[in-house]
């Protein structure tokens, strides 16, 4: 089974987290897609209190995820979802974190960048007094010595049929915001070669864990006009941030 | 083997119709998969909810889930100390942890009784 791969630019949080929601409710096919975020942003976890961020500064964007999870401030970084049926990842929700955890720890390794993933420990809870998701290593984290390098979160659905998407972040810089990460910038070049080669790697990592055969590929027409419809109607509506 | 008084849905949710009224919650196997629970949101009284389609939302290891509702009508009960005692649903995924109460008036032709869905786990994994 094939493993569409989206390398897609920078754009605005609301059509980043629109396309994310189309392509995993109109999408029938594993999708790995890649973006970045411009301007930055800040993205809350579904649950999350729009009211516990009042100190995010007015210019800085914020926007509602659909995945669980604390609260990211997305810098320089490189930004990735993965939508696929329910049955390409593990039903355990842990186990799921896990193979997809292990796969980026190796691909970013063969980049010189000295991770690994935390086998001790709780999972880590987006509490209102842990609401920023790379506050708190925790349980299958993937750190560096300086701190938790990579946020990851999911939703999962079973109407109109079993599917998932998973969201990953890792830190190509400190934010402002959340200047207690790690960065892959303490261990490698932050240059734009270095972007595409770790977009790579993570690609023949994730592809692998999975049992995919990677492809390049784009939105097809349907999931472009629902991501466009759901930008409008919801990642664009400041009622929908604030709807917690 | 799970209880047999009640129906199932694949997507792991239970019901169990007693006088016209479905007291719904969701399964140990569920509860396993999602492992810690953080967030629970559950429809208010009064509210009605639609046979195969969304009721409400759990959260657990950064994961969101959709809970589905095995039943149509109207929400004439939510178990409104639930998102507080979370621990609940591990313990008594089938008593206390119940997550609502529904007047039927039409039930999700994919119900399937407890020797089926424990099939159904078993295939899943």
């Amino acid at each position: 089974m094939r493993l569409r791969v989206m390398l897609d630019g920078a754009a605005d949080a609301s059509w980043n987290m629109a396309v994310d929601e189309a392509l995993l409710t109109a999408g029938d096919r594993a999708t790995l897609r890649f973006y970045g975020w411009s301007p930055h942003a800040v993205s809350l976890g579904w649950f999350q209190r729009w009211t516990d961020f009042a100190d995010v500064p007015a210019d800085v964007a914020v926007v509602r995820r659909l995945t669980g999870g604390g609260a990211i401030h997305h810098g320089d970084e490189v930004t990735f979802s993965l939508t696929c049926d329910a049955a390409v990842l593990p039903g355990d929700i842990a186990a799921s974190y896990r193979l997809l955890h292990d796969a980026a720890v190796a691909a970013m390794r063969r980049l010189g960048v000295p991770c690994s993933r935390l086998d001790a420990g709780a999972h880590q809870q987006a509490r209102p007094d842990q609401r920023w998701c790379f506050a708190v290593p925790g349980r299958d984290d993937v750190v560096t010595a300086r701190g938790k390098l990579l946020g990851s979160a999911q939703r999962r659905t079973r109407a109109p049929r079993p599917r998932i998407l998973h969201h990953g972040s890792i830190v190509l810089r400190r934010p402002a915001l959340t200047p207690f990460t790690a960065a892959l910038a303490d261990a490698i070049d932050d240059d734009p070669a270095t972007v595409e080669r770790l977009r790579a790697a993570l690609t023949t990592g994730i592809a692998d864990a999975l049992d995919l055969i990677p492809a390049p590929g784009t939105l097809s027409p349907a999931e472009h006009a629902l991501a466009t419809h759901l930008q409008a109607t919801r990642y664009r509506d400041p009622a929908f941030v604030r709807r917690r | 083997m799970r209880p047999t008084d009640r129906k199932y849905l694949k997507s792991h949710e239970w019901c169990k119709i007693e006088n016209g009224i479905a007291t719904i919650g969701i399964s140990d196997h569920a509860v396993s998969h999602l492992s810690d629970l953080v967030f629970l949101d559950l429809p208010a009284k009064g509210s009605s909810v639609t046979a195969g389609e969304s009721f409400g939302e759990i959260e657990s290891v950064k994961a969101v889930s959709s809970l589905y509702s095995p039943v149509s009508g109207e929400v004439v009960d939510s178990n409104t100390q639930l998102p507080d005692n979370l621990e609940w649903l591990a313990q008594e995924p089938f008593g206390k942890a119940w997550m609502m109460k529904v007047r039927v008036t039409s039930q999700s032709p994919d119900l399937i009784d407890a020797a089926a869905y424990d099939a159904h786990c078993k295939a899943e994994g």
